[in-house]
């Protein structure tokens, strides 16, 4: 059996001005007909640019070599005119970013179509019609209506359906999708891989699934290839890469990743440093300087891959003998925590103007951004604040430090309330309340150095005295950056350090509550794990209180000690994080915790899913009674007299006992983990 | 509809602005008043009262607007000469040297833009880059000056008259046939059109490139060409309509500043348009006429700019829907 598609030493590289960039280097695999295939690895690994060269879609100056057989065929030194009649027909892509893949001035219906008509001869109507077909197919509802839409009426995953339905309008033979749903909330992606899914039962096409998400790749491929560095450094079967792993990256990688399905008391364990510059590659295995088990040959050869087991290869000169990754030690078990909240909130609530487009611009409604929320946060303990994008807790984090006036409510720290206070009243109170950004690009100023960045703070509130450097030198040590690079530039760094750059600036003014706002969302796992074990360090060491506000349920569930899940301005549900996350009894808590996915391909595909439908409801008109009765996957199952109530009034937040409270009239327990 | 609103007291103060502004620069009487033998006092005050120059300038401006309103646009200091026939004759005139110049820049820019950004860091986009920035350095008057000169050198060289250098149309132009006069306006329209076309496309033409470039380089050209569509029909499809965008922004802004070109170009080619209307108007503080054709300036920006809105709409759904 001649495999679908067969990639052969592929090489491709990039002239820049610092020298020639080798984005892939000598790349070899296969795919089967009908299999899906994985390829993981962290940001410039190589990942893209692979199945960008097998489209044949690379960049002009991109130099490739090697070989690309689809079904026999060679793609490589075809013409670009010879290549679009393959394109779209026989292999399909599908891309990240479901907001800028779409032609925002065609409607999508006649996007679908152009994809028929490019390899049909088929009448218009013929087309359209197909195009209605394949709304249909990917579940989107009233096709007919939506193939007239334009890309900016539709949401994220709606779009990215649209593109699924392109991909799969010409049935091909391979799909590749790259980080199809990197983009999009949990709850959507399991709506899209659900999409995609049905694509291949439709089609029968062999997949080609890129992501950076572990728990995506266990329940969605059969083999696995993990890329580092321009290079395959494994490849096996999806069973062989979770349980037996061979090479120390992927072990890294696997045991750096906070999992949801874990109780959050043990350490990551993050891989030190960060993913080397393909640009001055060492003369050995790329990974030596992060690598635990390197010795002296690891710095002279770069290994191939060898075989490690049926169907397994590992580029690791001791792949027979790595087993595990060393643990970082856990701290001794810090003393029980005092529970006195430092920070109250009550009834909190936030609204923007929506004003209208005249030239009196009246105010014709309101965004319901965060609606009567309350919650403690308790001293030396992090309250975990999760929900999708637009659910109002970035919103609720900026009103709780006064960033932006609360509409109603009062915050209290330290027996005064924040809300009423001026922006001059404000700032004394400042330097006990500080916030950490979510992006660590946009976040640090770029014409600042480290050192005059973090000792900003310290010099608005006077602070920086004869001892400011050693404050400043202190600081860069405490969040595990070299002293020595203070006088460095923020651009000089990458994601992770300046995420602890951020952090060092938030510490300066020795903060007693931090509102953490997706700290580490923007960072690769490897990353995000030395990231989070420093944030749970410093709150030991320096008893901070933390408001950790994020959209990951899996670093929530290991870095929280309680969990608030907000839905549409409202918390629905908040409990102690083992609680929650084994006894979730809200059916959005429960829908959430479904959709995330397990690196575990056993569990994962034994886990039963509960999938939300449609998208979040606009925020100025938010449903009467209980916000989310709309995607209820319970409200369905009710009665008419039951619904009646969820339409008519507001659950309110009623305790079930050790602080676990859930606003549902209908809550029920479920264990999804 | 909300713009064309917002636009009349725009205009109005920026009328009022330069009415006042006019009247105050100076007497338009002074040279009755300086005549060597002076002027009998009576014929000072008749042209007082014609003009209106003892009322204050708001009442002034009031009368004059108000004749606007009505078609009239007030006296000229010079009794005998009509302001609206005039200006109705310049528009008509400058009107056509600016839509030619404004389509021709657009259609230059179009291209070279096009052109430049598809072949990006090609011999001829470094050709396109460099011929624009040349364009782009240099002030219009000069380049009119040297076209010209160069007509007239061409001119006397072959003995014959291929270039119009001077006027916007040719001696007895009133008893050519209705095709001669035709071409005789083409023809004294191509060295003007050209100075101020040339002018104009440098700099949009620029827009149109990194504009074109951005296209080239986002998401959805990329999934266009993972279907399968052949490269010509991405650019066509995908690539000119939303890349067309941001440069019918450029033109709607720019309007004005040609207008100002066009001026000018006039000058130097010796035609009777909107240009000469203002500097006469001008040199005699002839508020009346100098306020009716900024009044009028304003509103071809505004019309403009009110183009510009419908084609936005036609451009991009984002807006339609808005």
């Amino acid at each position: 059996m001649t495999a679908l598609l067969q990639v052969e030493d592929l090489t491709v590289e990039f002239p820049t001005e610092d020298g020639v960039l080798p984005a892939v280097r000598g790349v070899s695999y296969e795919v089967g007909r009908g299999e899906s295939v994985g390829i993981v690895g962290e940001s410039g690994s190589g990942k893209s640019v692979t199945s960008l060269a097998v489209m044949g879609l690379l960049p002009r100056n991109a130099r490739v070599s090697g070989s690309v057989r689809l079904l026999g065929e060679e793609l490589l030194g075809r013409t670009d005119a010879e290549l679009s009649k393959i394109r779209g027909r026989t292999v399909a892509m599908i891309f990240q970013d479901p907001l800028t893949s779409l032609n925002p001035v065609h409607t999508v219906g006649a996007q679908i179509a152009e994809a028929v008509l490019a390899h049909r001869d088929v009448p218009r109507q013929v087309a359209m019609r197909r195009a209605t077909e394949l709304l249909e197919i990917v579940g989107i509802p009233f096709p007919a209506l939506r193939a007239k839409n334009y890309p900016h009426e539709l949401s994220g995953g709606m779009r990215q359906r649209i593109v699924i339905a392109i991909a799969m309008a010409n049935d091909p033979e391979l799909i590749i999708a790259d980080e199809p749903t990197t983009a999009l909330d949990v709850t959507v992606q399991a709506q899209v891989l659900e999409a995609l899914e049905a694509a291949r039962r439709e089609t029968g096409a062999s997949l080609v699934l890129i992501t950076h998400d572990l728990g995506v790749i266990a329940g969605h491929t059969d083999r696995v290839n993990v890329m580092y560095a321009g290079k395959l450094v494994e490849t096996g079967t999806v069973d062989g890469i979770f349980y037996r792993p061979r090479m120390p990256y992927t072990l890294g990688l696997l045991s750096s990743l906070p999992r949801i399905d874990e109780s959050g008391r043990q350490r990551l364990t993050p891989i030190t440093g960060s993913p080397p510059s393909l640009l001055t590659l060492p003369a050995g295995c790329p990974f030596v300087p992060r690598c635990p088990r390197a010795e002296s040959i690891c710095s002279t050869t770069e290994p191939p891959l060898l075989p490690a087991g049926p169907g397994h290869f590992a580029a690791c000169h001791f792949h027979d003998s790595v087993t595990s990754f060393p643990a970082p030690e856990t701290p001794a078990s810090v003393a029980p925590r005092p529970s006195d909240p430092i920070l109250s909130v009550r009834g909190l609530v936030k609204h923007f103007p929506v004003r209208s487009r005249g030239v009196l611009r009246r105010r014709i409604g309101d965004v319901h951004a965060v609606c009567d929320v309350s919650f403690d946060i308790l001293t030396h303990e992090t309250l975990g604040l999760v929900g999708e994008s637009g659910c109002g807790k970035t919103t609720t984090g900026r009103v709780l430090l006064n960033l932006e006036p609360a509409t109603a409510g009062s915050v209290h720290f330290q027996r005064r309330d924040l809300v009423p206070l001026s922006r001059a009243r404000m700032r004394p109170l400042r330097k006990d309340l500080q916030i950490v950004f979510q992006d660590p690009y946009a976040s640090l100023d770029p014409r600042m150095t480290v050192n005059e960045i973090i000792a900003e703070p310290l010099r608005i509130h006077g602070r920086y005295g004869s001892d400011g450097r050693a404050q400043v030198r202190s600081l860069l040590k405490t969040v595990g950056l070299d002293v020595e690079h203070g006088n460095r530039y923020a651009h000089e760094f990458s994601g992770g350090q300046r995420q602890r750059i951020g952090i060092a600036r938030a510490l300066a003014l020795r903060p007693r509550v931090l509102v953490l706002d997706e700290p580490v969302s923007a960072l690769d796992v490897s990353i995000q794990a030395g990231v989070v074990n420093l944030l749970e360090d410093l709150q030991d060491e320096l008893g901070l209180s933390y408001l950790f506000i994020s959209h990951d349920l899996s670093v929530v569930r290991h870095i929280a000690d309680r969990v608030a899940v907000m839905y549409l301005g409202r918390i629905v549900e908040t409990a102690p994080v083992d609680e929650l996350f084994l006894r979730a009894a809200h059916p959005y808590t429960q829908a959430l915790i479904s959709a995330i996915p397990v690196p575990d391909p056993h569990k994962e595909r034994a886990r039963e899913r509960i999938i939300l439908t449609g998208d979040v409801p606009s925020p100025v008109a938010p449903p009467s009674g209980c916000r989310f009765r709309t995607r209820c996957p319970k409200f369905p199952t009710l009665t008419d007299k039951e619904q009646r109530l969820c339409i008519s009034d507001v659950p309110a937040l009623v305790d079930h006992g050790e602080g676990h409270r859930t606003a549902c009239h209908y809550a029920e327990a479920l264990t999804l983990i | 509809m909300r713009r064309l609103l917002a636009a009349i007291p725009v205009l109005i103060v920026a009328s009022f602005l330069s009415y006042a502004l006019v009247a105050l620069s100076g007497d338009p009487l002074e040279p009755l008043k300086l005549r060597n033998p002076p002027a009998p006092q009576r014929t000072i005050d008749l042209e007082t009262e014609r003009l209106g120059l003892d009322d204050n300038i708001v009442v002034r401006y009031g009368h004059w607007l108000g004749g606007v309103l009505h078609g009239d646009f007030g006296e000229s200091v010079q009794s005998t000469y009509d302001i609206g026939a005039n200006l109705t004759r310049a528009t008509t005139v400058t009107l056509r040297l600016v839509v030619v110049a404004i389509l021709l820049a657009l259609v230059l820019a179009v291209l070279t833009g096009v052109v430049g950004a598809v072949r990006q860091y090609s011999k001829s986009d470094y050709a396109l880059t460099f011929t624009g920035f040349v364009f782009l350095a240099m002030p219009l008057f000069w380049v009119a000056i040297v076209l010209k000169d160069l007509a007239v050198r061409y001119n006397k060289a072959t003995g014959t008259t291929v270039f119009f250098t001077i006027g916007e149309t040719s001696q007895g132009y009133s008893g050519m046939s209705p095709g001669a006069k035709l071409a005789d306006v083409a023809g004294h329209l191509v060295l003007p059109t050209l100075a101020l076309a040339l002018i104009t496309y440098a700099a949009w033409s620029r827009y149109q490139r990194s504009a074109v470039l951005e296209v080239l380089n986002s998401d959805y050209v990329r999934l266009a060409r993972a279907k399968g569509l052949p490269w010509r029909k991405v650019l066509t499809r995908h690539v000119l309509r939303t890349a067309l965008i941001p440069l019918v922004t450029v033109t709607a802004l720019d309007v004005a500043g040609i207008l100002g070109g066009a001026v000018i170009t006039e000058t130097v080619f010796n035609w009777n348009g909107l240009g000469r209307m203002l500097l006469t108007g001008v040199a005699r503080a002839d508020t009346d006429a100098v306020a009716s054709w900024l009044l009028l300036a304003g509103l071809v920006v505004i019309v403009c700019n009110l183009i510009a809105d419908a084609l936005y709409a036609v451009l991009d759904p984002r807006i339609r829907h808005e």
